[in-house]
């Protein structure tokens, strides 16, 4: 019977969800269906003192959670769309299979050393000027990132998800400084 | 994560901050970045003619193992030649700081920044003798 599905960890996230790998989804029917599957697979449902049925429904359920997260997040749908086709941006050997271009570097060090000024001095203004540009751009590189997923471009999606990878980042230092001035 | 007694001297009193003029023909700038956590290093080389490094600063934007890793490799490379300088390797940089398996990839940027540095400063120096 067991050998009648795939095993939960061969499925992709969107299996699991009954999708194909695709970067348009409905989140609000996937958060329906996430909320069906929840109820439907629930340990607690599992035959008493059958503890090989629970444990399968705890590690089911964990990796429904696990998909949840990841495909009603639009940046991290993308990048494990980009992980299924290869190239897997959040572990250190498959960012170094795609190196960025020297002149965005440039950039996000400029932008970087810009933000470290204006936290120093406190200037709220220009660190808010500084993170719009950055959610600008982020929001831009992801645009692009998608159209070259969705067009199967491969080289094109990793450098434009990796540019939103380092905006991410710069905007982490900027809710971080936020709070630090809140309390 | 705990860091060790190394990575927090370095973090709190890094050595060579700054920057050089990345135009000067015997400055070498690497710069180099891990996408897997967004982070940027910037470490720059001052050359002699004769190929021994003088002087090095570094700028780094990232966490603390990465600040000390670039921070220890600007005191290990001065008065360095080009190529000894490039026979650094991450794990000398790992093992002297102690950086636990997660933090490996810092000591990598940093032997990567080293790297870059050099080959900056050769392709300039090439331009320079192609140069009539």
């Amino acid at each position: 019977m067991a050998a009648a599905t795939a095993s939960p960890s061969e499925r992709t996230h969107f299996a699991l969800f009954g999708l194909e790998p695709t970067v348009d989804v409905d989140v609000k029917a996937i958060e329906s269906r996430f909320r069906e599957l929840s109820l439907a697979w629930h340990p607690d449902r599992a035959p008493a003192g059958d503890s090989r049925a629970r444990l399968e429904a705890v590690s089911r359920t964990a990796q429904l959670n696990d998909a949840f997260v990841v495909l009603k997040d639009p940046v991290r749908r993308a990048l494990y769309l980009l992980k299924l086709a290869g190239i897997d941006l959040e572990s250190e050997a498959g960012a170094a299979r795609a190196p960025m271009p020297l002149d965005f570097l440039e950039e996000v060090m400029e932008r970087r050393e810009a933000l470290d000024q204006a936290m120093a001095a406190k200037d709220h203004a220009r660190v808010q000027a500084l993170a719009d540009d950055v959610r600008a751009q982020r929001a831009l590189a992801l645009t692009r990132g998608q159209d070259a997923l969705r067009s199967q471009d491969v080289t094109t999606a990793s450098h434009a998800l990796g540019r939103v990878r380092y905006y991410a980042r710069f905007l982490e230092q900027v809710d971080a400084f936020e709070e630090e001035q809140l309390t | 994560m705990a860091y060790t007694q190394k990575v927090v001297e370095h973090y709190e009193n890094p050595r060579n901050v700054g920057s050089m003029d990345k135009d000067d023909p015997n400055v070498g700038t690497g710069l180099v970045g891990a996408p897997a956590c967004g982070d940027v290093m910037r470490l720059q080389l001052k050359i002699s003619d004769e190929g021994v490094i003088q002087d090095a600063k570094f700028k780094t934007f990232g966490c603390g193992s990465a600040i000390a890793s670039s921070s220890l490799v600007t005191e290990w490379v001065k008065g360095k030649t080009v190529e000894q300088a490039g026979e650094i390797t991450n794990k000398e940089i790992a093992q002297e700081l102690s950086l636990p398996p997660v933090k490996i990839h810092c000591s990598v940027l940093a032997e990567d920044a080293i790297k870059a540095a050099i080959k900056d400063f050769q392709e300039k120096r090439q331009k320079k003798q192609a140069a009539p």
